[in-house]
């Protein structure tokens, strides 16, 4: 037997790709995934199979998968549930190793016996099944977006491992609002075959991935989930939302795809004990995610504020006492060297306030001192727009100081203001340093890497004890 | 394992006569399988047997009545503490048989199990159930107010690593109690932690345990030890 996460890579690097239902109708679902693996830039072959069309985009048509003068990896399939099984049987037969199943009206809807027939079917070929009731996958690496959601992924590290199927695609579409940078992204549904602790063994295992996002609604094996997650909790973190924190949740959950959801007391203690960053909101989940994406693990936890007004720092404080770091005072030398040009009013305690008369260029300064201290591990720049500022000049300081120091610490900047500020904001962002629109959110994700080390830390001990 | 073979008679016993609960005697047997210290005890069936086995474990004992029709034993009269004597012994066995022939007619009797009457001290609970999707879960917390009112509980999912005990045990809001609070002495967190440790394989290795309750368990001073007094086991 292969090792899945060598099995998997057929999946992720395929030489060639069916796409069983492509119409040239735009309405389509089959149009639109062909479409988004011809556009997106995927440089295998593409097959699109459709018996009524002679070409589609420019592409030669084959009434079957069977047809197709090639060997073929991967056939994703955009038909009806009730013709789904005879395209396993047609793939299966020319030795297609992964079937993509896009249809619904599998277990979700109560037919199990069809699901489980689709199953069997695939795995008399020893092909591996995706779905169903999905919208497909995307990797990034390989320029592969075979989904019907939007196509312009951003390149970068995160793994979007995601249950639900609207859900998963406004947030591809959030990914590319917000600048967050994917690796790729799997609409796993109603999980007949590969589910997400095959993932995770492959993201594990996958240098252009470092952090790995779930939203899940329930999982099959809950033992194997953990064991799973538990291993890749070790070298990479794993943000996971789950649908149904709540009883009530819960309830709408096991009468959505089927699948049972546990007590959420049992979820979060599962969870927490496999190394997951459990969080509740899908906003915290894609903060953390890029937090994570752009930044190294600290050493230690003792994080400077560096802030042009009191309020911002103070929310922030909080924020991290939440999550159980206190702030130290910064060390002597640190202060010294800031007194050398802050107004003798600033609070040179931690946060350390440089004032509203702050000027552009006393970021970079004042960041560059706190930047190359050794006792300080992490850094949360907080800004809110005033007159006698430039929202993008000082994004742009923040990145030349972070840039000039040859230290590699953990920051994340939050800033308040108005449609200037967001601009600095998409400007950090696109430039590999995580910002944020409030000081709560840049403060939290900060957080999350300090707690993400902590959980770590634990799942190796307990590994170990285990053993 | 020999202690699954042991043990599983105890459970076959109970399915035959349609019981999902063990009776008292046998829950501390299996419970004694898995190292757990437990009162110490004995099913008596005479007066007399009653009485020997008091002597063997020493006064002070209780008597609580052995039998799978009666629920709540007290209301029924079924529990006598504080017995200090031979006289006392047969005069609680008597009493109890006599109360629950009279409050309870019917209800099938076990016997009398004599049990040793363990110092008080502060009152911990242990417990274990078991989830759809992630298997044994084992709970954490604190006697009576603290988890009946407060809620004031922690999970972990078996198999339990030393760590997984330590950090369920200092979760708990309570925590600064056991630390020794006010006055009070530190509390014996390892033996807690032994208790935790040996209910989760308990529950691992045994799949017909549906339920487990470790309540109360008597957590002495550190280095003093823990010691079960009444434990509840439900078999599938």
């Amino acid at each position: 037997m292969i090792a899945l996460v060598e099995e998997l890579k057929s999946l992720f690097y395929p030489s060639a790709i069916a796409v069983v239902g492509a119409s040239r109708a735009p309405s389509k679902i089959g149009h639109r995934i062909l479409c988004n693996v011809l556009k997106y830039g995927y440089k295998g072959k593409i097959y699109p199979i459709n018996p009524a069309a002679e070409e589609i985009m420019g592409l030669k048509c084959y009434p079957t998968i069977s047809t197709v003068p090639d060997k073929v990896d991967v056939v994703v399939i955009s038909v009806p549930a009730q013709r789904v099984i005879d395209v396993i049987e047609d793939a299966g037969k020319v030795g297609v190793k992964f079937a993509v199943v896009i249809a619904s009206g599998f277990k979700e809807v109560g037919n199990v016996e069809l699901e489980k027939k689709l199953v069997e079917t695939a795995r008399k070929y020893g092909m591996r099944v995706l779905g169903p009731n999905i919208f497909g996958y995307v990797y990034v690496p390989q320029k592969l977006n075979a989904s019907f959601g939007p196509r312009d992924i951003i390149p970068g590290n995160i793994a979007f491992i995601t249950q639900s199927g609207a859900l998963g695609i406004a947030l591809m579409g959030y990914t590319i609002s917000e600048k967050i940078g994917v690796s790729a992204i799997v609409s796993i549904g109603n999980k007949s075959d590969l589910n997400d602790a095959d993932f995770l063994e492959f993201f594990n295992k996958d240098p252009n991935t470092k952090v790995i996002l779930i939203y899940m609604e329930g999982v099959q094996d809950g033992k194997r989930f953990m064991e799973a997650a538990s291993k890749v909790a070790l070298s990479k973190p794993i943000i996971l939302v789950k649908a149904g924190r709540t009883e009530a949740g819960a309830r709408a959950a096991a009468s959505h795809t089927g699948s049972l959801a546990g007590g959420p007391v049992v979820w979060a203690t599962a969870l927490n004990q496999s190394g997951v960053i459990q969080v509740n909101a899908l906003e915290e989940a894609f903060d953390l995610a890029r937090a994570f994406s752009l930044n190294p693990l600290p050493k230690g936890s003792n994080v400077a504020i560096v802030t042009n007004g009191g309020g911002a720092g103070v929310q922030a404080t909080d924020t991290l006492a939440d999550q159980g770091i206190r702030l130290k005072e910064p060390p002597r030398d640190v202060v010294e060297q800031l007194k050398s040009f802050l107004p003798p009013f600033a609070s040179l305690k931690n946060p350390i306030d440089i004032t509203g008369m702050a000027l552009d260029e006393w970021y970079y300064r004042a960041l560059s001192i706190i930047l190359k201290h050794k006792d300080i591990d992490m850094i949360l720049a907080l800004y809110c727009e005033t007159a006698v500022t430039n929202p993008l000049r000082v994004a742009e300081y923040v990145l030349k100081a972070v840039k000039e120091s040859s230290v590699n610490k953990p920051i994340t900047v939050g800033m308040v203001g108005g449609p200037a500020t967001a601009e600095a904001i998409r400007f950090l962002n696109e430039n590999g340093i995580p910002a944020y629109p409030t000081p709560e959110r840049a403060a939290l994700a900060l957080a999350s890497l300090c707690k993400y080390k902590s959980l770590k830390e634990y799942v190796e001990v307990r590994l170990k004890q285990l053993s | 394992m020999s202690i699954v073979k042991d043990v599983e008679k105890i459970f076959e016993v109970a399915r035959k006569e349609g019981r999902k609960k063990l009776l008292e005697h046998e829950a501390f047997q299996v419970c004694e399988y898995f190292g757990l210290s437990v009162a110490k005890y004995g099913l008596a069936t005479s007066v007399e047997d009653a009485v020997k086995i008091a002597r063997s474990i020493g006064y002070p004992v209780v008597l609580k009545v052995v039998s799978p029709d009666v629920v709540h034993k007290s209301d029924v009269g079924g529990v006598t503490l504080y017995i200090n004597s031979d006289g006392g012994v047969e005069k609680a066995f008597k009493k109890i048989v006599e109360n629950v022939t009279v409050k309870a007619p019917g209800a099938r009797v076990k016997g009398v199990l004599v049990q040793e009457m363990l110092s008080r001290s502060m009152e911990v609970i242990v417990g274990a159930t078991r989830d759809k999707i992630f298997g044994p879960v084992v709970m954490f917390g604190l006697g009576g107010i603290f988890v009946e009112v407060l809620r004031d509980v922690s999970f972990r999912i078996a198999p339990i690593a030393p760590v997984d005990a330590e950090t369920m045990i200092k979760e708990i809001k309570g925590y600064r109690i056991l630390e020794g609070y006010r006055g009070e002495k530190p509390r014996d967190i390892e033996a807690l932690k032994n208790i935790i440790i040996k209910v989760s394989r308990l529950v691992e290795t045994l799949e017909d345990v549906v339920e487990l309750d470790l309540n109360p368990i008597m957590l002495y001073e550190s280095g003093a030890g823990a010691r079960i007094a009444d434990v509840r086991i439900l078999v599938g």
